[in-house]
């Protein structure tokens, strides 16, 4: 084995080089194939936060997704889930940092704007165990048949011994990412639903 | 050994990774992992078959290169190498199975700290060629693989009641389910327990 100090820099900065290469090359080569699950989360998300829609396979859930599911200038940033052309509720994506880092989903709202269908988060990496249970149906499944309250609060994530059959029980353990959540929730709501009352007056 | 020096022959070497040697019961290495991915079966399954291959897969490529690698620099070389590997297998998930690689998160990058690869590149494949390097790899992954497994099938099955998903007779409809298994301080006591259990069996031509 070699010992020359001069050796050693380029040894060094030649495999390091060389792997970098392969692996930059690798990333460009699988870089289409990530950003199509990025989209089919998506599209996953804003078809299964409507619980009537009954997609399984990504093809079904895409085929439904682009046929039932259209985004106008009226919807202030929400999908309109219109199944035979009649619009029956909204999904609005929303996203925000949580703990660890960005929290992304969809929430479905009834056409009446106030009952929540259901809510499904397809990108978050909070804490295994703890914070990532929001993705768990103990969480997500709370927020179906729930009616947003008026105000700047419209959905309440509280500690499990505060929360009433109105509020979305929080998850022991983790109440940075309820916290975070509930904030970037209501955030979204709030401006999306005060978007919607100004364009509503004009029509 | 038949030759009596110090290269030991591939069935010593896979009966060392599996048993004698074993990374987790023996070794006490990569216990890390081991608590945080044991809790449902598929999750462990795919981080022992990445571990396995990451381990070979570096210590051929440590030994390949040991006759060049200055020795001041090679555990930096190591992590480079292992690094590199990780990536990989965190790339491909991404791109072709991105349910998993949600679920593992963070787990996967973790795979260059554990101590299990480095530990191998470390002893084994810095002295000894590629083929066997490979080799002492693989079997110290599947030897790890094995343990985990077990601990995960028995924490999935009292705690969900099945074991790969799949619905157990009796542990998924009259067993009480115990949530603590799928909990992280689980990990630990069934992890103490395999522990017990594999270091009282003894086994003939057992180092002590």
């Amino acid at each position: 084995m070699k010992e020359n100090r001069y050796w050693a820099v380029v040894f060094m900065f030649v495999l390091t080089a060389i792997l970098s290469t392969i692996l930059i090359g690798l990333a460009r080569f699988t870089e289409p194939q990530v950003r199509l699950n990025q989209q089919i989360a998506f599209e996953t998300a804003a078809v299964r936060c409507i619980p009537s829609t009954e997609a399984k396979t990504p093809a079904e859930i895409h085929a439904i997704f682009e046929r039932d599911f259209v985004k106008p200038e009226s919807a202030a940033g929400a999908f309109v889930y219109q199944p035979s052309g009649k619009a029956a509720g909204y999904a609005l994506p929303f996203s925000g940092q949580g703990f660890w880092s960005t929290i992304r989903g969809v929430i479905g709202i009834g056409i009446d704007r106030k009952t929540v269908l259901g809510i499904w988060f397809y990108e978050q990496a909070e804490t295994p165990g703890l914070g990532a249970r929001i993705v768990e149906p103990f969480f997500y499944g709370q927020f179906a048949g729930k009616t947003l309250s008026p105000g700047a609060r419209p959905i309440p994530i509280r500690p499990v011994a505060d929360a009433t059959d109105k509020d979305i029980a929080a998850i022991s353990g983790a109440t940075q990412t309820c916290v975070r959540l509930e904030k970037l929730l209501n955030t979204a709501i709030e401006e999306w639903r005060n978007k919607m009352t100004q364009g509503g007056q004009g029509q | 050994m038949s030759n009596g020096t110090a290269v030991k022959s591939s069935k010593q070497i896979i009966l060392d990774g599996l048993w004698f040697e074993n990374p987790i019961f023996r070794q006490i290495l990569g216990i890390c992992s081991t608590l945080a991915v044991t809790n449902v079966v598929v999750n462990t399954l795919v981080m022992c078959v990445s571990l396995s291959l990451v381990t070979a897969l570096s210590c051929a490529t440590v030994s390949a290169l040991r006759n060049q690698t200055p020795r001041s620099i090679r555990m930096m070389v190591q992590v480079l190498i292992i690094a590199f590997y990780v990536i990989i297998v965190d790339l491909l998930l991404k791109a072709y199975w991105p349910e998993m690689s949600r679920q593992l998160g963070p787990y996967v990058g973790l795979i260059i700290t554990n101590c299990i690869v480095m530990g191998r590149c470390e002893a084994f494949a810095g002295s000894n060629k590629p083929w066997p390097s490979f080799i002492d790899g693989l079997f110290s992954g599947i030897g790890y693989s094995v343990v985990l497994l077990a601990i995960a099938a028995f924490r999935e099955l009292l705690g969900m009641g099945t074991i790969l998903g799949f619905a157990m007779p009796y542990f998924s409809t009259q067993w009480d389910k115990w949530i603590i298994m799928v909990m992280p301080p689980a990990g630990f006591f069934v992890l103490a327990m395999v522990l017990w259990i594999c270091r009282s069996i003894d086994v003939k031509g057992q180092k002590k």
